[in-house]
């Protein structure tokens, strides 16, 4: 698993997640996310090169999107056409409290002031 | 009509520790598509297994971390049907995740999300079933996926 970051402008961050977000997987990258989360910007995750994503993850995401918004901030996440993480989001209802979004432009506007 | 055809079981021994998971999953994998299991269900069978050790990694106690987690893994095929069975096996606190699949409603905001919960959510989500008992000190978890085979 990876996790990158890229500061387009003063209002928006880009963290990119990538490979298998398994227990073990997240657990590596949690404090990472965390610090990156740490920001009143508009902040989209993508998750669209994620393999695998554990209820760790999940949790990574929700503690995320709350630290962003306690920031001012508004979190999204970009999930393209990946079935499975779609699928794991949905069951999980997670879907529903961080806005999500196929489209990538549609994820950074929703994120703008 | 005939038995189901079933093929010998694989079995896979590992610690109670994330990166012990990580092997089983890879182990999981590659006795799946040795059987000829969909990547679908191996999909689902791969989240099952990674929650279900987190549970026993996170919630087992000391017992659980200190003894062998037992694994077995094995497909059944019959005419219009097919069954792949995980079987987890191991010495923690005695929790029988089929008993908690009715858990609380998704919550309404994102202020009332909590973390706990959302493995056995998966669990739930992505089996067919659960079978449980607690024996000789020991979990035993069965999940099961099902689907039908293309003629």
């Amino acid at each position: 698993m990876a996790i990158r970051f890229e500061d387009q402008n003063e209002d928006l961050r880009r963290i990119v997640l990538s490979g298998r977000l398994d227990t073990a997987g997240s657990e590596e990258i949690a404090r990472q996310f965390a610090e990156l989360t740490r920001s009143s910007k508009g902040v989209v995750v993508y998750l669209s090169e994620v393999k695998f994503l554990s209820s760790m993850a999940i949790s990574m995401l929700v503690k995320g999107a709350k630290a962003v918004e306690a920031m001012g901030g508004r979190l999204a996440l970009h999930v393209a056409e990946n079935e499975v993480i779609i699928r794991t989001l949905e069951a999980t209802g997670v879907n529903e409290l961080i806005p999500t979004f196929e489209d990538a432009q549609h994820a950074e506007k929703a994120v703008l002031k | 009509m005939p038995p189901p055809a079933a093929q010998s079981p694989a079995a896979l021994t590992i610690r109670a520790d994330t990166w012990d998971a990580r092997r089983a999953s890879g182990w999981l994998e590659s006795a799946a598509l040795a059987q000829n299991v969909p990547l679908e269900q191996i999909v689902r069978l791969d989240h099952c297994l990674d929650e279900t050790l987190a549970n026993v990694i996170r919630h087992g106690g000391p017992t659980a971390l200190s003894s062998p987690v037992h694994l077995q893994f094995g497909v059944r095929r019959s005419p219009g049907a097919c069954t792949a069975e995980l079987s987890v096996s191991d010495a923690g606190v005695a929790f029988d995740p089929s008993k908690f699949v009715a858990v609380a409603p998704h919550p309404a905001s994102l202020a009332d999300a909590t973390p706990g919960g959302l493995g056995l959510l998966l669990i739930r989500n992505f089996s067919d079933q659960l079978s449980y008992n607690h024996s000789q000190g020991r979990n035993h978890l069965t999940i099961t996926v099902r689907w039908v085979e293309e003629s």
